[in-house]
C-alpha cells in the first residue's frame, strides 16, 4: 500500500536553532500515528509544515506518491490534509456558526446565508455524533465544545489525513474518551490521523504506532503493542532524570483558612462558589481542574489580585492575622505568588531585570527609603539573584523580554521565594518550560515544603500533582472538592471530580 | 411647551446632528474592525474647508461635496498608513490628524475663500410635496437635505453589510480577535484599511455637510468638537452604525434645544447653554458605562 | 538591514521637510525667505526671548502629558486644565496681596490645584465609569472655554474692561521679568524647576515607578498590588496640575489677568512636545524650545511675510507624525506604545 503521506528529510531552522532536522516518516491510509516528544522537540514545527503554514527549508512531502509543495493552509486542504490546532483559533465574542465560516475561507464570500451553511455543517456534525448550538457564543462553551468547532471545521471537506495537535491537553477525562473514540471511528472509514502529544496515555489508547522526536530529530519509533513503556520514555527523554526528591514534610498549623469564599469573574459569572479549605505549613496542596473552572480566580483572590464577594480568607502568618488583604501587603507578610500568566502579570517585559526586581519589593527597607528607589542596592540584589538562581542573562541591566521563558520563570521564583516567605501560591509554575527548568522548580518547591512553607500548587499536569502534592483539591464549575490526601484517592476519581461539579 | 417648538427643535436637531451622524457611521465601521480614528475632527475640518472651497470655486455644491469626500479618503488613507504600516499608535496619529486639520483648514481658508467675500452655494432641500406638509412628521423627516437621506441609507447599509455579509464577518473578526483572524487567512490590514477609508469618506461628508449644507460658509474651527462627539456616539452606540447614527441625532437635538433656550431665556448667560451638548456627552458616557465599549 | 533603516529614516525626514514646504510654496512664498526669517528672528535680539516665553507653558504642559502618557493615560485636556488653573489662581489672587514671595507661591499653587482637580475628576470618571479619558478631557476643554468666557465677562470681570478680561492680580503675584526689555519672566525658573522635580519623580520615586508599570503592563500593576484606581486618579491629577500651573504662570508672567483665548492650542502642542521628547522629562524643555521657535517664529512670519499663522499647526502635526514614525526606522526603544 502506498503511504498516504510521506515526509522525507524535512528540515527547518530558525537562525541557529534547528527546529526540525532531517525528519522523515510515513503514514498509511487508515493508520493512526502518534508523534510524541517533550516540549521543544519540534512537534509544532512539523505540524506547521504538514499543515501548510510554513515551508520547509529542505526536504519534501509526498501525498499518495506524488510530491507536493504546500504554501498555505489552503494548499494543505486541497491535498486532503486538515489540522485541528492546539490553541483553538476561535473568536470568543462571535457565534459558533460565525467561527465555522471564518475557519473555512472558501465559504467567506458574498451574503452569508446561515441556513444553507448550517445544513452543510450539520452533515459533518452528525458524523461526529455531536450537535452544535450554532447561534451560541463561543465564550459560553466548554473547552470540549470549542474543540468540536475545530473538529467540524477540520472535517468539513472530508480530509484523508487529520492532524490533531495536543488534542487532549485541556480535556477532562470523559471528553478525552469521546475524542479518542471519534478518531477510531474515523479510522474505520479509511481516514488517517496523526496525533501529536506529549502524553503516553494518548498513544497507547489510540495509536497504531508512535514516532518519537527529540531536539528536532526523529530518534525512533515504537510499535505500541509490543514495546514497553520504559523504553519509550527513554527514547522521549533521552536520559535518566534524577528521581524527584520527594520527601513528604510534616504538616503544621493552618496558615491560610478559606471559608465560604465566593469570587466573581469580570463578566459577572461566579468563578468560586462557596469554597472552603485550609492550607497548612509544610504541605503542598495540588489544585486541579479543567481550565476555566475558577482556579485562576481562586489563586488571584488568595494573592490579593481579585476582590472577593463573600466569605473570608484568613492568613495566620505569625505576627498578625489579616482577613482581607491586598497583593502588596500580602507579599510583605510573606505570601509569595508565582502567577500563571507570566508575561501579563509576573514581569514587565520592557523593563530591565533590576526594575522587575523592584516590582514586588517596594516595601523592602533596603531598596526603598522615603519613597525613593535605591537603584544601586537593587542592582546588587538582582545580580546576586541571577547568579543563585541560574538565570541566563547578561546582567541586571538586561531586558526581561530578551530572556527565555525558563529564565524568566527562574527570575520570578528567585524574586518571590526567600527568607520570610511562609506561603507560596504557584500557578502552573512549570507550564511550557524545558525539562531541566521544570526539575529545578519542582525540587525548589519540595525544598520549601521541607522548610515548613505552605504551598498551593495549581497544575494541569496530573502526574506533577501526583508526584509533589500531599493533598489534592479539584475545582469543577466553581465548586471545590477536597482537599484529600493523595494516598486516599486515585487519578480516576480525580478525573471524575473534574467533570462533575 | 407647544408642538411648534418641539417640531422646530426636532427638525433643527436632525439638521444639526447630521455632521456628527455622518462621521459616526464611518467611525463605527472603522472601530468595528479594531481601529480608532480620533482624528476625524481634523478630517471634518479639512473637508469642511475643501467642500466650501470646492463648491464656491465650481459653483456646484455637489462637486464641493465630492472634493470633500476625496480629502476625507486621502487623510484617512494617511492614518491607515501610519497605523497599519508604520505601526504608529492610533491615538497619536489621530491627534496629529486633528492638529493638521486645524492648521490646514485655517491656513488654506485665510489664503483663499476667507481672503475675499465668497458665496457658497448650498444644497437645496428636497421638496417632497405633500409629505413635507404633514404636521409634525413633515418638517422633521421630510424637510431635510438630500445628504440626510444619504446618511440614513449609509447607516442602514453599513449595519447590514457588517452583520449579513462575509465581508462584514471578516471585519468583525478583525475587531474581535485579530490574531485569530490572521491565522484564519483573513486579510486583516486590507479589511481595516477599507474600513478606515470608509470612515474618512463619511467624515468628509460630515464636514462638507457642515459648511456647504448647514452654514453655507466656512468659519475657522467650525467643527468645534463634533468629530470627538462622533467618537463618543460610536462608543455609546456600541459600534453599531445605526445606533451611533441615532445617538448623534440626539446630540443634534441637544444642540438645537440649547439654541432655542437661549432665545427663551435671554437672561441666562449663553455660555451655560453652549456647553450642554458637551456635558451631555460626558453624562451619557457615565450613565451608559455598562454598555460602553472602550479600548486603550 | 541598516540600509532599510536609513531609507526609512530618509523618508521620514523627507516627509517632515516636504509637507510644510509644500504649504509655504502654495502660499506663494519662497522657502529660503521663510527659513531665513525664522532663523534670524528666533535667534536674533528680539526673538530669542519670545522663543523662551512660549517654551515656558509648553514645558509645563508637556511634562504633564508625558507623565500621564507614561502611565498609559492620554491627557488631551491641557487646554481645559490650563484654563482651570488660570481661574482658580486668579480667583484667590486678591487674598495673596501683600504676602510677597509666599503670596506668589500660593498663587501658583492655586493654579496647580485648579488643573489637578479637573485632572482628578477625569481620572475618577475613567476608573469608576469606564469613561474614555480622551473624550472626557476634550469635552471639558470646550466646557472650560465657555465657562471662562462667562467668568471674565461676569463675576470675575475687570471693573473697567476695555475688552473682555478679568480683574488684575495683585503685584505680589506677578512673576518678575528676568531680562529687562523682554517679556521673559521668572516662569522660566518655575518650568525648569518642575523639569528637575519630575525627572526625579519619574525615575527615582515609587510613585514614578508605579506609573511606569501601569503604562507598561497594567496586569503587573495588579499583581504587584498597586492600587490602580487611586494611582490613575493621582497621575491624572498631577498631569492636570501641571497644566493648571502653566495657566497660573502665564497669568503671573505675561498677562496679569485672564483674557479670551489665552491658552488656546497649548494642550495639543503639549502633546507634540511630549512626543518629541520621547516622554523623557529632561528632554522636554528642548522640545518645548523647538516649538517655541515655531510659535514665536510663526508670529513673525505672519507679520513680515503675511504667511498665515496656522502654518505652525501644520508643522506641529508633521512633527508629531514624523516622530511617531521614528520607531519604524530606528531600533526599539522604551516608549509608551
Amino acid at each position: 500500500m502506498i503511504p498516504f503521506l510521506e515526509a522525507r528529510g524535512l528540515t527547518k531552522a530558525y537562525g541557529q536553532l534547528r527546529a526540525n532536522d532531517d525528519v522523515s516518516f510515513s503514514i498509511l491510509p487508515g493508520e493512526i500515528v502518534g508523534i510524541v516528544g517533550e516540549n521543544g522537540a519540534g512537534k509544532s514545527t512539523l505540524v506547521k509544515m504538514l499543515g501548510g503554514a510554513i515551508e520547509p527549508d529542505s526536504g519534501s512531502i509526498y501525498i499518495s506518491g506524488e510530491r507536493v509543495t504546500m504554501r498555505s493552509p489552503a494548499d494543505a486542504t486541497k491535498a486532503g490534509i486538515s489540522l485541528v490546532h492546539q490553541h483553538f483559533k476561535l473568536i470568543d465574542s462571535l457565534t459558533v456558526e460565525e467561527n465555522l465560516v471564518l475557519g473555512r475561507p472558501e465559504l467567506r464570500h458574498g451574503v452569508l446565508n446561515f441556513k444553507a451553511l448550517r445544513s452543510g455543517f450539520e452533515g459533518v456534525g452528525k458524523d461526529l455524533g455531536t450537535s452544535l448550538q450554532y447561534d451560541a457564543r463561543v465564550s459560553t462553551l466548554s473547552v470540549g465544545g470549542r474543540q468540536q468547532i475545530e473538529l467540524v471545521r477540520a472535517l468539513f471537506h472530508e480530509p484523508r489525513l487529520l492532524i490533531l495537535d495536543e488534542p487532549t491537553a485541556v480535556l477532562p477525562p470523559t471528553e478525552r474518551e469521546r475524542l479518542l473514540c471519534l478518531i477510531r471511528r474515523l479510522k474505520e472509514r479509511g481516514m488517517a490521523a496523526i496525533l501529536i502529544s506529549h502524553k503516553l496515555d494518548d498513544l497507547y489508547d489510540c495509536c497504531d504506532r508512535a514516532v518519537v522526536m527529540r531536539a528536532g530529530r526523529v530518534v525512533g519509533s515504537s510499535d505500541l503493542r509490543s514495546d514497553d513503556r520504559g523504553q519509550l520514555v527513554r527514547l522521549i527523554v533521552g536520559e535518566e532524570l534524577p528521581p524527584p526528591e520527594v520527601r513528604r514534610g510534616t504538616r503544621g498549623a493552618p496558615l491560610v483558612s478559606v471559608r465560604e469564599l465566593v469570587v466573581r469573574r469580570d463578566n459577572g459569572t461566579v468563578a468560586v462558589d462557596r469554597g472552603s479549605f485550609d492550607l497548612h505549613a509544610g504541605e503542598i496542596i495540588g489544585l486541579c481542574g479543567v481550565e476555566g473552572n475558577g482556579q485562576t480566580e481562586l489563586m488571584h483572590a488568595l494573592a490579593g489580585m481579585r476582590a472577593i464577594e463573600a466569605g473570608e480568607i484568613v492568613y495566620a502568618l505569625g505576627k498578625q492575622t489579616a482577613v482581607k488583604c491586598d497583593a502588596a501587603s500580602l507579599r510583605q507578610a510573606g505570601v509569595a505568588h508565582i502567577p500563571e500568566d507570566r508575561l501579563h502579570h509576573a514581569v514587565v517585559p520592557s523593563f530591565t531585570l533590576t526594575m522587575n526586581w523592584f516590582l514586588r519589593k517596594l516595601s523592602e527597607r533596603g531598596l526603598v527609603s522615603f519613597g525613593f528607589l535605591q537603584r544601586l542596592s537593587a542592582a546588587k540584589a538582582t545580580h546576586e539573584a541571577i547568579a543563585i538562581n541560574d538565570v541566563r542573562a547578561s546582567g541586571p541591566r538586561a531586558r526581561m523580554s530578551d530572556l527565555s521563558g525558563g529564565n524568566q520563570q527562574k527570575f520570578v521564583i528567585g524574586r518571590e521565594l526567600g527568607e520570610g516567605v511562609s506561603v507560596i501560591l504557584a500557578g502552573h509554575p512549570t507550564r511550557g518550560l524545558d525539562i531541566r527548568t521544570v526539575a529545578v522548580i519542582r525540587n525548589r518547591l519540595v525544598a520549601e515544603r521541607a522548610r515548613g512553607v505552605a504551598i498551593l500548587l495549581l497544575s494541569a499536569d496530573l502526574s506533577e500533582v501526583w508526584d509533589l502534592a500531599d493533598r489534592v483539591m479539584v475545582m469543577a464549575r466553581g465548586k471545590l472538592r477536597g482537599p484529600v490526601p493523595v494516598g486516599e484517592t486515585s487519578l480516576a476519581e480525580i478525573g471524575h471530580w473534574m467533570t462533575t461539579p | 411647551m407647544d408642538l411648534v417648538l418641539i417640531t422646530g427643535i426636532l427638525a433643527a436637531g436632525i439638521r444639526l446632528g447630521m455632521p456628527i451622524a455622518l462621521a459616526a457611521i464611518g467611525e463605527s465601521v472603522s472601530e468595528r474592525s479594531g481601529i480608532f480614528n480620533i482624528g476625524i475632527e481634523g478630517i471634518m475640518l479639512s473637508a469642511a474647508f475643501v467642500g466650501a472651497w470646492g463648491s464656491a470655486g465650481t459653483g456646484s455644491p455637489w462637486l464641493g461635496i465630492v472634493f470633500a469626500m476625496v480629502i476625507g479618503l486621502l487623510l484617512a488613507g494617511f492614518h491607515a498608513l501610519m497605523v497599519l504600516v508604520l505601526g504608529v499608535n492610533q491615538f497619536i496619529s489621530g491627534i496629529g490628524m486633528v492638529i493638521f486639520g486645524l492648521g490646514f483648514s485655517s491656513f488654506a481658508a485665510r489664503l483663499t475663500i476667507a481672503a475675499k467675500p465668497t458665496s457658497i452655494p448650498g444644497l437645496p432641500a428636497i421638496d417632497l410635496g405633500a409629505l413635507s406638509n404633514i404636521p409634525f412628521i413633515g418638517p422633521i423627516l421630510f424637510g431635510q437635505s438630500p445628504l440626510a437621506f444619504i446618511a440614513l441609507v449609509l447607516a442602514l447599509a453599513a449595519g447590514w453589510v457588517i452583520n449579513r455579509t462575509a465581508f462584514g464577518l471578516e471585519i468583525r473578526a478583525c475587531g474581535e480577535g485579530d490574531e485569530v483572524a490572521r491565522a484564519l487567512a483573513v486579510p486583516v490590514n486590507g479589511r481595516r484599511t477599507a474600513c478606515i477609508l470608509f470612515g474618512g469618506l463619511t467624515a468628509g461628508l460630515g464636514g462638507a455637510y457642515l459648511s456647504v449644507v448647514q452654514v453655507h460658509a466656512f468659519v475657522e474651527n467650525m467643527v468645534a468638537g463634533r468629530g470627538f462627539l462622533a467618537v463618543a456616539c460610536v462608543m455609546l452606540g456600541r459600534r453599531r452604525p445605526f445606533i451611533a447614527f441615532l445617538s448623534s441625532l440626539g446630540f443634534g437635538i441637544a444642540e438645537a434645544t440649547q439654541i432655542r433656550l437661549q432665545t427663551i431665556y435671554p437672561d441666562l448667560p449663553y455660555q451655560f447653554l453652549v456647553i450642554l451638548p458637551y456635558l451631555a456627552a460626558i453624562v451619557a458616557l457615565v450613565i451608559g458605562h455598562r454598555n460602553v465599549e472602550r479600548s486603550a | 538591514m541598516i540600509t532599510t533603516r536609513l531609507i526609512r529614516l530618509g523618508l521620514i525626514v523627507g516627509f517632515a521637510a516636504l509637507v510644510p514646504a509644500v504649504f509655504v510654496l502654495l502660499a506663494g512664498q519662497s522657502l529660503w525667505r521663510v527659513l531665513t526669517t525664522l532663523v534670524l528672528y528666533a535667534f536674533g535680539p528680539q526673538g530669542w526671548s519670545e522663543v523662551l516665553v512660549h517654551a515656558i507653558p509648553l514645558t509645563l504642559i508637556g511634562l504633564g502629558v508625558a507623565f500621564a502618557l507614561r502611565a498609559g493615560l492620554f491627557n488631551i485636556g491641557g487646554d481645559g486644565q490650563f484654563i482651570a488653573g488660570t481661574v482658580v489662581s486668579v480667583f484667590f489672587a486678591p487674598y495673596f496681596g501683600g504676602l510677597g514671595l509666599v503670596g506668589l507661591l500660593a498663587f501658583l499653587t492655586c493654579g496647580f490645584i485648579g488643573g489637578a482637580a479637573l485632572g482628578a475628576l477625569v481620572g475618577y470618571l475613567r476608573e469608576r465609569f469606564n469613561a474614555s479619558e480622551i473624550i472626557v478631557t476634550i469635552m471639558f476643554n470646550y466646557v472650560a472655554v465657555q465657562m471662562v468666557s462667562y467668568l471674565i465677562r461676569g463675576p470675575m470681570a475687570d471693573p473697567m474692561p476695555f475688552w473682555p478680561r478679568s480683574y488684575m492680580i495683585p503685584p505680589d503675584c506677578i512673576l518678575p521679568v528676568l531680562v529687562p526689555g523682554t517679556r521673559l519672566h521668572a516662569g522660566l525658573i518655575v518650568a525648569l524647576a518642575m523639569v528637575i522635580v519630575f525627572a526625579i519623580i519619574q525615575h527615582r520615586t515609587v510613585f514614578g515607578f508605579q506609573s511606569l508599570v501601569l503604562g507598561a503592563n497594567p496586569g503587573a500593576a495588579i499583581y504587584a498590588g498597586f492600587r490602580v484606581k487611586a494611582l490613575t486618579v493621582l497621575v491624572m491629577a498631577v498631569s492636570g496640575g501641571l497644566g493648571g500651573l502653566a495657566g497660573a504662570v502665564e497669568v503671573g508672567g505675561l498677562y496679569q489677568r485672564i483674557v479670551d483665548n489665552m491658552g488656546e492650542g497649548f494642550g495639543l502642542a503639549g502633546i507634540a512636545v511630549a512626543l518629541i521628547a520621547r516622554l523623557e522629562p529632561i528632554a522636554i524643555p528642548f522640545a518645548a524650545c523647538l516649538f517655541g521657535i515655531f510659535f514665536a517664529g510663526g508670529g513673525a512670519l505672519q507679520r513680515e511675510l503675511a504667511l498665515p499663522f496656522p502654518l505652525v499647526w501644520i508643522v506641529e502635526a508633521t512633527v508629531i507624525f514624523a516622530v511617531a514614525a521614528l520607531h519604524w526606522a530606528l531600533p526599539d526603544r522604551k516608549v509608551a506604545a
